[in-house]
C-alpha cells in the first residue's frame, strides 16, 4: 500500500465522516480507499458522493451497476475494489454466480434481459475496444435505454473504472472477509 | 513524474510500483501524489467515455461559436493517442 490511509480518529469534517459512513453501510468502498482520499479532504468529499450517488442511485438498477463494477475491477486488474461487495445489492438478491456470469460469457446467458447484456457489454467495451462503441452500438442502447439512463450509465461506468485504475496502482490489500476474485 | 504517472496509469500500470511511488515521493507531499492520482483516474475514465459519444468543443481557437461538424474539422475526428506515440511513452 503505497499511500497511507488517514485513521478514522484523525477525520474530523462532519460531512466527510457522514459520508465514510455512507460508503461503510454501502459496503462499497469499505474505509480504505476513502481513507487515502481523505488525505485531501475537499477531494475526497466530491469523489466519495460521486461513487456512492452513481453506484446507489438513479434509474439503473442497482445490482445490474453492481455487476458492471465488479467487472471494471477485473478489467481494470483491481483487486481491491473487485473484491468488495454492495450489500444492498446483495439484500436484493445479487448472487456470487451472477456477478460471475457477468463478469463472464454474458451473450447467452438467460439470467440477462437484451437490456442487461447491452449494458454489461458497454462496461467491457468501452475500456477494451472503444472503436466498438460506435453510432449502431448506441442506437441498439435507445431500444433498452433512455438516453438520461444512458448517460447515467456511461457516467458511472466512467467514473468508477477511473477510480479503480488509480486503486490498482496503490497496490490497497483485500478487504478482510472479502469474496476471492474469479 | 507527474506526466510519467498519467501515462503509466493509462498504459502500463504495473510499472507503478513501490520505487516508482518513492520516486514521486521524492518531489510531491502525500496528499499531492493522492490529489494527482485521483486526478488521473478521473480523466482516463471520462475521456474514454467522451470519445464515443463523438462531440467537440463548443468553440474554434479563435472564440467564434461553431457547430459540430466544423468543430469536428478543426479539432480532428479523434485525438492524437498515446498509444500511436509507440515507443515514445513511458520512456
Amino acid at each position: 500500500m503505497h499511500i497511507k490511509a488517514v485513521p478514522l480518529a484523525d477525520i474530523h469534517d462532519p460531512e466527510l465522516l457522514a459520508l465514510l459512513e455512507r460508503c461503510s453501510a454501502l459496503g462499497v468502498p469499505d474505509a480504505l480507499f476513502p481513507g487515502v482520499l481523505a488525505r485531501v479532504p475537499e477531494y475526497a468529499k466530491v469523489l466519495l458522493r460521486a461513487l456512492a450517488v452513481s453506484h446507489a442511485e438513479g434509474a439503473v438498477d442497482h445490482k445490474l451497476k453492481e455487476v458492471i463494477r465488479v467487472q471494471l475491477a477485473r478489467t481494470a486488474g483491481d483487486a481491491y475494489f473487485a473484491r468488495l461487495r454492495s450489500r444492498k445489492a446483495q439484500a436484493e438478491g445479487l448472487t456470487e454466480e451472477t456477478i460471475a456470469a457477468g463478469c463472464g460469457k454474458f451473450e447467452a446467458d438467460s439470467r440477462f434481459t437484451d437490456a442487461e447484456k447491452w449494458a454489461l457489454a458497454y462496461a467491457r467495451e468501452l475500456y477494451l475496444n472503444p472503436e466498438r462503441i460506435d453510432a449502431a452500438f448506441y442506437a441498439e442502447g435507445k431500444r433498452h435505454y433512455t438516453e438520461a439512463q444512458i448517460m447515467e450509465l456511461g457516467a458511472f461506468i466512467a467514473f468508477h473504472y477511473g477510480m479503480q485504475v488509480f486503486a490498482r496502482t496503490l497496490r490497497l490489500p483485500s478487504p478482510r472477509g472479502s469474496s476471492p476474485p474469479r | 513524474m507527474a506526466l510519467r504517472y498519467s501515462e503509466l496509469m493509462a498504459l502500463d500500470p504495473d510499472r507503478i510500483d513501490a520505487a516508482f511511488y518513492d520516486e514521486l515521493k521524492r518531489h510531491y507531499t502525500d496528499e499531492e501524489i493522492v490529489e494527482l492520482g485521483a486526478f488521473i483516474g478521473f480523466n482516463i475514465g471520462y475521456h474514454t467515455f467522451f470519445g464515443t459519444l463523438k462531440f467537440y468543443p463548443m468553440f474554434a481557437p479563435d472564440g467564434r461559436l461553431v457547430s459540430q461538424e466544423e468543430s469536428a474539422r478543426i479539432y480532428g475526428a479523434a485525438p492524437a493517442s498515446l498509444v500511436a506515440r509507440g515507443d515514445q511513452a513511458c520512456t
